[in-house]
């Protein structure tokens, strides 16, 4: 009988929240042998919408995505280092438009069983609850979903995976 | 990181007392130095006046959002002033600008930086909102705004 998790996605955005949470998934996906794939999206919707609201300009818009592009290539490369020192070969997912959305469009095409992603930024008004695109996945992702705390525990857990 | 992480009181000045643009900006930068979040203020306003040479970031309904990615700054800063006012900005209806957020982003660090500008676009879409921080008298009525 299979275990509970079989397919695990990690969301990834670059902050240290995030990485740990990567940090973390890998722990699982080898302690249940567990098939892990990491997803960064690359926000073109914040970005289009800042140019719709004249924050940013065209020239802006194309200069952040090329930095976007590059941080998901970054990060997603670390976490396959991260993943390859436990000797855990991952897949790696780039998605681009809204965070929330293409949360949830992995979820269900990769069928995945558990979504692993970082300590959520305190909360500290409905405003802030109500824009968190991540906690938004959250909430409306069909599969469990664990958020990652602890960095310090999770670093030594991590570091003593065989 | 959420917005409401980025506020500190000591970023934040009200009122405002320049009245031209660029005094605002050297105004606002001076405060991140008070603050002890830049060192260099001559560089720093170099940098957001370069931006501002682009297109001005002076926004309609009284709000303006100078912001650029600069090696003056290791961590997402942001700077709020209220110049109640009003200032001249370049500002996309031509009416004066009240209420400014200067953000200074590392030039590694593009996700926050969109996303914390995206929140300061969302927030201000209410105008009732905007006009109750236009006419914030304290720093402390600007931080409890975007705590309520």
């Amino acid at each position: 009988m299979a275990g509970p998790i079989r397919n695990i996605l990690v969301y990834v955005d670059g902050s240290e929240e995030s990485l740990t949470a990567a940090q973390y998934s890998i722990c699982l996906a080898q302690t249940y042998k567990a098939h892990l794939t990491a997803l960064y999206v690359i926000n073109t919707r914040a970005l289009n919408d800042l140019v719709r609201s004249h924050i940013f300009l065209k020239s802006e818009q194309m200069e952040y995505e090329r930095d976007l592009k590059e941080d998901a290539e970054r990060y997603l490369n670390h976490v396959r280092n991260l993943a390859r020192q436990k000797g855990l070969v991952i897949d790696l997912e780039k998605a681009d438009g809204a965070v929330n959305t293409a949360i949830k469009r992995y979820c269900k095409e990769l069928e995945i069983d558990l979504l692993v992603i970082g300590e959520l930024s305190r909360i500290q008004s409905r405003r802030d609850e109500f824009y968190n695109e991540v906690e938004r996945a959250m909430r409306s992702v069909t599969c469990s979903v664990l958020i990652v705390k602890d960095d310090d525990r999770v670093w030594s857990m991590f570091e003593n995976l065989s | 990181m959420a917005l409401i992480d980025l506020i500190k009181p000591e970023c934040i000045k009200v009122p405002l007392v320049s009245t031209m643009k660029n005094d605002i900006l050297r105004e606002l930068i001076q405060v991140l130095k008070d603050a002890g979040k830049i060192d260099a203020v001559e560089a720093a306003f170099l940098d957001v006046r370069a931006r501002e040479d682009k297109g001005s970031t002076g926004l309609a309904d009284g709000i303006a959002i100078p912001h650029t990615k600069t090696t003056q700054v290791k961590n997402l800063t942001l700077a709020i002033g209220i110049a109640p006012q009003g200032v001249d900005f370049d500002s996309l209806d031509g009416k004066p600008s009240k209420v400014f957020f200067l953000m200074l982003a590392a030039p590694n660090e593009a996700g926050p930086h969109i996303e914390a500008l995206s929140e300061i676009a969302r927030v201000t879409i209410s105008t009732t909102f905007v006009r109750l921080l236009s006419s914030a008298r304290t720093v402390e009525e600007v931080v409890e705004l975007f705590q309520g």
